[in-house]
């Protein structure tokens, strides 16, 4: 498919620039800098939620109350590590990657807007400061989603805190959506139609058009939940004429496309790593692009899927089947995925376990969704722990694991030096094992009939909540275990080199770090940015050694005789 | 003008229409959102407005909404008039583009401040006043970006017409079409349906 094999004409080895911890904490317009502001505060707030979480398993070992004073103090802790996780971690953190990689992998030298940027990024951290001040004040008690009248009339001022605080990042949201549609609409280089772009620049996209559709929503019902608290009026209080679904509707109508701007640039991860570390052509490029962009279209008419016991019943029906339907695109791209993976030559380094471990447990995810959405089913597990543990396999499972493969993938073209891998493997098994118990079972204790959102709950519940929380343990010092190894790869980490995995796409055609422009000229694209196996690719990644030098191959079953063979899956 | 740019001037000139287009799509979004709200409020009612509410009064606002289309087309001749190189007769239609929308602001702002907004209008007159006023924050801002523009042009600064200047004008006006978009869409869920 590709004829050019000289991915910078011109171009001589150049020094990265190496980002200093000074420059963590200063205004920069620099998209590389911003990215790493993003995942640094991300990884934060990661760990202000993962500590709540931990917070609520320990008070679930028992029936009774343990840890916190009363069930007030309860709803405190899951509607903060819900919020922070959604708002804070998992959206943040693939923004970060997204204002890292675009620009490389569009061969720009930054973003459209590069200080629009940087000003989306420095609203986060007073935002979630702001969140954080709640509990100073009395901290929101209502749950992520904060339906009234538990928001109105029964929150004390933290409310009001938190919806300013999402308000803010709502609208980081959006400023940041405008820069990546701008900046893939405009700044691909010469060669690069939309069809060449690699899937994780079409799943950006596609989060950002989800973005700036609905996110404005969520605005809205903002608006309104705050002019209720603080102004007196009664949108949503039925006894003054308001309605209560009011609410549920508009919010609704943010938060599931939300599910899909917290998962679709996951899945851009997983289509890079799947193809570079199974050194084969992407399965069905096209559908795995096109789907992205059903997702974001049809992710619109599913939201009242989360109201089947408080819709009408004629209404129902239609949102089963559109959340049915919502099902297909994502089937598109697991077969796909695995299309990918079929008969490659796949090597286990930590992204690629990161990567199956994803595929498993999204899968897992994603079937309970379908259950989720047959009304008869839902009706029986509403607000229960299988909705829970649903939730957690398509953003643990999926957008998680997801974060992790992208680490360690991206990790030696950010800072310049391999991540180790054996903790890496350490790192994937005690996060898979944990992952796993601690919410697989709550399948079975939702259908059992434990509610969700309860600090107190019936003794016989008990056994399989103990192997909830020893679990839930087991993977908070997993997470503790990717923060040791960032630590010490920074510290002593092989050097990576240019191209570590012999990848094709763009950001891959420069140094490790990159310089500050990115790249010296106009990076040449290769036509196909997941033609692993062709003569042509060969001689495109032969050339970027030449112009780098060679990289090391971190991972010790594979070494780079073998990686370097051209297997049918071969480079 | 614009093919003597810079490639890079060229490029930045198009991420900005590019970036104030999809923020237009973006942020209309949340007119959208409070025209639904305003129908879901109403649907718990048997009469809109409710029985015993006095109706809002459709003249003025009228007035009002003809006023803002004008407004939008003196900013559009405003527009081209400096892209000709016209500071004059773009000055002159600015500001009657600015007259008209602070005729705008005042004739609502007196509706927002009449309405029956009390007892049995309570929904009735805050969904009003909150749309207006929603609306009226994007008119105020983006009417006093306006003003800005044609300070900029007394003292000269488009007079050498370079697009990347002018290019003020321009978001000027986009978004000052945005507002009355926007309004139009108010309009009909306020006064009409």
């Amino acid at each position: 498919m590709a004829s050019i094999t000289v991915p910078m004409p011109g171009a001589r080895p150049q020094t990265g620039t190496r980002i200093r911890v000074a420059d963590i904490f200063r205004w920069s317009v620099d998209h590389k800098i911003i990215g790493i502001q993003y995942m640094l505060t991300a990884g934060f707030f990661f760990l202000i939620g993962g500590a709540l979480a931990m917070g609520i398993r320990w008070e679930l070992l028992t029936p009774n109350l343990d840890v916190v004073a009363d069930g007030q103090q309860y709803n405190q802790l899951f509607s903060i590590h819900g919020t922070v996780m959604i708002f804070l971690w998992i959206i943040p953190m693939l923004a970060g990657f997204g204002n890292y990689l675009v620009p490389l992998m569009l061969g720009a030298k930054d973003m459209a807007f590069p200080w629009l940027n940087a000003f989306a990024f420095w609203l986060i951290p007073p935002a979630g400061i702001l969140m954080l001040l709640g509990w100073f004040v009395g901290q929101t008690e209502a749950g992520w989603t904060s339906y009234p009248p538990l928001s109105t009339l029964y929150s004390l001022d933290g409310q009001t805190l938190w919806a300013l605080s999402l308000h803010i990042l709502g609208l980081s949201s959006i400023l940041g959506a405008i820069n990546f549609i701008v900046t893939v609409k405009n700044m691909r280089p010469q060669g690069m139609g939309y069809f060449q772009m690699p899937l994780f620049v079409w799943a950006v996209l596609a989060t950002s058009i989800i973005i700036v559709m609905a996110t404005p929503f969520l605005a809205g019902a903002l608006t309104l939940l705050i002019l209720d608290r603080v102004a007196g009026t009664a949108f949503f209080n039925p006894a003054q004429g308001g309605d209560v679904l009011l609410w549920q509707n508009v919010f609704w109508f943010y938060s599931h496309p939300a599910v899909y701007i917290m998962v679709l640039p996951a899945f851009g991860v997983i289509s890079e790593v799947l193809s570079v570390h199974s050194r084969k052509p992407i399965f069905g490029y096209r559908a795995i692009a096109l789907s992205s962009m059903a997702i974001a279209l049809v992710g619109f008419t599913v939201w009242a899927h989360h109201m089947f016991t408080s819709l009408t019943p004629e209404l129902r029906i239609p949102f089963m089947i559109t959340s049915m339907i919502i099902a297909v695109p994502t089937g598109i791209k697991v077969f796909s995925w695995l299309g990918t993976i079929f008969m490659g030559k796949i090597h286990f380094t930590s992204a690629m376990l990161f990567a199956l471990g994803f595929l498993s447990m999204f899968v897992i995810g994603g079937i309970s969704g379908v259950m989720l959405a047959a009304v008869p089913f839902d009706i029986h597990v509403h607000d229960t722990y299988f909705v829970v543990s649903h939730l957690h396999f398509v953003l643990f499972g999926g957008s998680v694991f997801g974060i992790y493969a992208g680490v360690y993938h991206w990790f030696p073209k950010i800072t310049g030096r391999m991540m180790d891998e054996r903790l890496g493997r350490i790192h994937f098994v005690l996060t898979y094992i944990g992952f796993f118990f601690t919410f697989f079972p709550q399948h079975i204790l939702g259908m059992a009939g434990m509610p969700r959102r309860v600090s107190v709950y019936a003794p016989e519940f008990q056994g399989l909540n103990v192997v909830v929380s020893l679990a839930a343990f087991v993977l908070g010092i997993s997470t503790l275990l990717i923060i040791w190894n960032v630590i010490v790869s920074l510290r002593s980490g092989k050097k990576a080199g240019a191209n570590p995995w012999r990848a094709l796409t763009l950001e891959w055609a420069t140094t490790s770090p990159p310089p500050a422009t990115n790249f010296v000229g106009d990076p040449v694209p290769y036509a196909d940015p997941y033609g692993y196996g062709t003569t042509g690719s060969k001689a495109y990644l032969d050339a970027l050694e030449r112009s780098y030098g060679e990289s090391e191959y971190p991972s010790p079953d594979a070494p780079k005789t073998l990686q370097k063979v051209g297997a049918p899956a071969g480079d | 003008m614009e093919q003597s740019l810079s490639r890079a001037d060229q490029i930045a000139l198009n991420n900005r229409r590019t970036g104030v287009t999809i923020f237009q799509i973006s942020w209309i979004m949340v007119f959208v959102c409070l025209s639904l709200v305003n129908f879901q409020i109403r649907s718990n009612f048997a009469a809109w407005p409710p029985v015993g509410v006095v109706a809002l009064d459709r003249v003025l606002p009228t007035i009002a909404t003809a006023a803002l289309l004008v407004s939008g087309i003196a900013a559009r001749g405003g527009r081209r008039a400096v892209n000709a190189g016209q500071v004059t007769a773009f000055l002159f239609q600015w500001r009657i583009a600015l007259l008209l929308g602070v005729i705008f602001t005042l004739i609502m702002g007196f509706q927002w401040l009449t309405v029956d907004g009390g007892g049995l209008g309570a929904q009735y007159g805050t969904i009003f006043r909150v749309m207006v006023a929603y609306h009226a924050v994007h008119a105020l801002i983006i009417g006093w970006m306006m003003w800005g523009v044609q300070r900029s042009a007394v003292r000269g600064e488009y007079d050498d017409g370079n697009p990347m200047r002018t290019w003020l004008i321009e978001a000027c006006a986009r978004l000052w079409y945005f507002v009355i978009v926007a309004w139009i869409l108010f309009y009909v869920v306020l006064y009409i349906v």
